[in-house]
């Protein structure tokens, strides 16, 4: 999502690091469980917080963000639970199986398997389709509690980058968890940075050497990476189109799993995630959803709701369109200093786009979820995709939980209606967000509302 | 039967490119005298009526009526390499292929894929006009570039002797005049005052896709109707659009 803005927010790169013994805590927090959980003298974790953060005025005491619970403590707790588990040079655990790629540094970048201090069945710790439902407790914890190990790389060069690249692709082409057995230069580091808009993330170490067990491959994938005449961009559709989740086809892409022999590279995880929704999406859009040649026939309104988000999808009659809006409330992550509902999104027509869209990451991953929904019916539609964010959305979890929810409301019955008018007053009774705000930032209702349409000046003569 | 020959591919190619800024798929019916296509953009806001005459071609063969549907954007991609050498058109009726051939240093054969032809021929859009202009195609087109840099819609207007076009975006504004007997207004015939306002991604991309085949546009408009603008060629034949307006209630 909107990465840039944290630091445009904060004007300032500058870290102050608080003390190890955070000396207000015992004078502010009366409540004994989270006094007791905030006992940091034996977890370890290094707290700190950027210059001048409303954190360092509030110490999770106020609520100055706007946020019914402190999200930095939520954080804090799930990784005091990890790090009383992490405490040595060296990990054993099931990954399950995950692999992160850095971003900084780019072309050279750190990258490595994600290990979870933990044995047996932790596939469900990197399977974002399956956390609908669970809490955002559980979802940090997830998060948390898998260990980054990591070492540099080049991302050009994976094939002669040597036995931790390849051994973090082996893990990466499994179907279950692997037992890995990894030891790091030094302790990982349990730092924390006191803010309410980082995402949650585990501790991470550079690798000293890595063992992996034995790895059951998943034949699907391993058949397009060792396929090296295959494109990456054909590998991955092949791959979605055979059932293998978005989660795995992106893990095995970050990695540099795909593509013609010369051409591989290894992608940032955040980029790859988005590289794929948005290749798969795109191609759907065109060999699916375009060449149908039928269109929906009513209005449709899908909602779904999850953590403190609505989410509601309409589908107008009409050729392919989408557009996607974020509408956040004051005290939001993106929104936190105004007392306005804040929103934005982006839109394509017919032809598709040919920039990035302005508004991140999060577009394409709906995109995908409404893509696949109309590819599998078979028609075309318009389709306006809204979400409104509440501050009981206490933090950001990545640009999955707008993919699986989209997919969730789309699975649901929806409200149907003859025309927009009556669509669109029963959207405006779902959302607190007024209609004429969401008329006002799309373009797609403006153009539905606005724009006229030439069958209705037609006389029906066939010929002159 | 149906082949065809041209001397110099690029008219030909401009055509086509600017038929395919509003379809993808187009179906040609192609007569003794000629070929014509009349389509809808898939949102249905702008149509394209084109029709380029027997005598517009260097070869012109055709028996009996047809109908040939084709992949616009994928024949563009074959007359692009053929730059101005002459090109071919023959349709094989028995496999449904498009032969296309361009001959110039060497020669080559390209073979594309007929589609299914739509059934139903679009109607002209019946309207009274009340204004009609004709204008440089070249003036009309820096004219809406100017307000494509304030706005998303352009709103015209004809009164007297001038034509105004004005925009107005969230922070920014734009007013043009286009007076009678200016360079960029060659005549200017208004019935009644009238007004109508379009959206610029149709129809900067209209003006600029057809300005390549053509010097004088005659438009045609009146208030909160269709526009149609009609490129004046220099083949015999015709290259129509009409497009939409959108009607705001503020």
């Amino acid at each position: 999502m909107v990465r840039g803005r944290t630091k445009r927010l904060h004007g300032k790169k500058f870290v102050k690091r608080v003390k190890k013994k955070i000396p207000w805590i015992e004078h502010v927090i009366n409540d004994v469980e989270i006094a007791g959980d905030l006992n940091l003298e034996d977890s370890g974790v290094k707290v700190e917080a950027f210059e001048g953060s409303l954190c360092l005025i509030c110490r999770g005491s106020k609520r100055l963000c706007g946020k019914p619970r402190c999200p930095a403590l939520t954080k804090l707790y799930s990784l005091i639970k990890v790090s009383r588990l992490v405490d040595g040079e060296s990990l054993m655990g099931s990954s399950p199986p995950g692999v992160f790629v850095g971003r900084v540094g780019y072309p050279y970048v750190y990258a490595g398997p994600l290990v979870p201090p933990e044995v047996g069945d932790t596939s469900l710790m990197d399977t974002p389709e399956k956390w609908i439902g669970k809490t955002i407790d559980e979802i940090v914890g997830f998060r948390t509690s898998l260990v980054r190990s990591k070492f540099r790389v080049n991302v050009k060069k994976v094939a002669k980058a040597g036995r931790f690249v390849d051994q973090t692709l082996e893990l990466a082409l499994s179907r279950e968890p692997v037992d890995t057995e990894v030891t790091f230069k030094r302790k990982p580091s349990k730092r924390i940075l006191l803010d309410s808009e980082v995402q949650p993330m585990g501790p991470s170490a550079v690798l000293r050497s890595m063992e992996v067990g034995s790895v059951k491959t998943d034949h699907r994938i391993e058949k397009a990476y060792s396929d090296t005449d295959l494109k990456a961009e054909e590998a991955v559709l092949d791959l979605y189109l055979n059932g293998v989740p978005v989660s795995k086809i992106q893990r095995a892409f970050s990695i540099g799993a795909f593509g013609l022999k010369r051409q591989r590279r290894i992608v940032p995880t955040r980029w790859s995630i988005t590289a794929v929704d948005s290749t798969i999406s795109r191609r759907l859009i065109e060999e699916r959803i375009k060449r149908s040649s039928r269109t929906i026939n009513e209005y449709r309104v899908y909602e779904f709701n999850y953590l403190e988000n609505r989410y509601i999808v309409l589908l107008m009659p009409g050729s392919w369109k989408y557009e996607w809006i974020e509408a956040w409330y004051p005290g939001t992550t993106w929104n936190p200093g105004s007392n306005n509902i804040a929103l934005g999104g982006d839109w394509e027509g017919y032809k598709g786009r040919t920039t990035y869209a302005s508004i991140g990451g999060c577009y394409y991953a709906v995109r995908l979820a409404v893509a696949e929904y109309l590819a599998n019916e078979g028609r075309q539609a318009e389709v306006l995709a809204l979400r409104e964010i509440r501050p009981g959305y206490i933090m950001p979890l990545g640009v999955w939980i707008n993919r699986e929810c989209v997919r969730e409301a789309l699975k649901r019955d929806y409200a149907r209606f003859n025309t927009l008018e009556e669509a669109l007053n029963y959207i405006s009774s779902r959302f607190t967000v007024g209609l004429r705000d969401w008329i006002s930032v799309s373009m797609l209702l403006k153009d539905a509302l606005y724009q006229e349409r030439l069958p209705k000046y037609l006389i029906r003569e066939w010929r002159e | 039967m149906f082949s065809v020959r041209v001397a110099d591919a690029r008219a030909f190619r401009d055509i086509l490119s600017a038929i395919s800024t509003l379809v993808d798929e187009g179906t040609f019916y192609i007569t003794e005298e000629g070929i014509r296509l009349r389509a809808m953009d898939p949102s249905r806001v702008a149509m394209v009526d084109f029709a380029m005459n027997k005598s517009a071609f260097d070869e012109y063969v055709s028996s009996g009526e047809l109908k040939m549907c084709i992949d616009i954007g994928e024949l563009l991609k074959l007359l692009r390499r053929a730059g101005r050498e002459s090109v071919e058109l023959f349709l094989d009726e028995e496999t449904g292929q498009l032969k296309v051939t361009i001959r110039g240093k060497y020669t080559r054969t390209f073979s594309m894929p007929t589609l299914e032809a739509s059934e139903e021929e679009v109607p002209t859009p019946r309207i009274t006009f009340n204004v009609k202009a004709t204008l440089t195609t070249d003036g009309l087109h820096q004219a809406l570039e100017d307000v494509s840099l304030v706005s998303e819609h352009v709103r015209i207007e004809a009164e007297g002797d001038r034509i105004v076009m004005n925009a107005k975006g969230e922070l920014m504004g734009v007013n043009i005049e286009l007076d009678k007997g200016s360079d960029a207004l060659i005549s200017l015939e208004v019935k009644e005052p009238s007004r109508a306002t379009f959206s610029l991604s149709y129809l900067s991309e209209i003006v600029k896709a057809a300005a390549s085949t053509s010097d004088v546009v005659t438009m045609e408009f009146s208030t909160d109707m269709p526009i149609r603008l009609d490129f004046k060629q220099q083949y015999d034949g015709k290259l129509i659009y009409y497009l939409a307006p959108r009607i705001e209630v503020e």
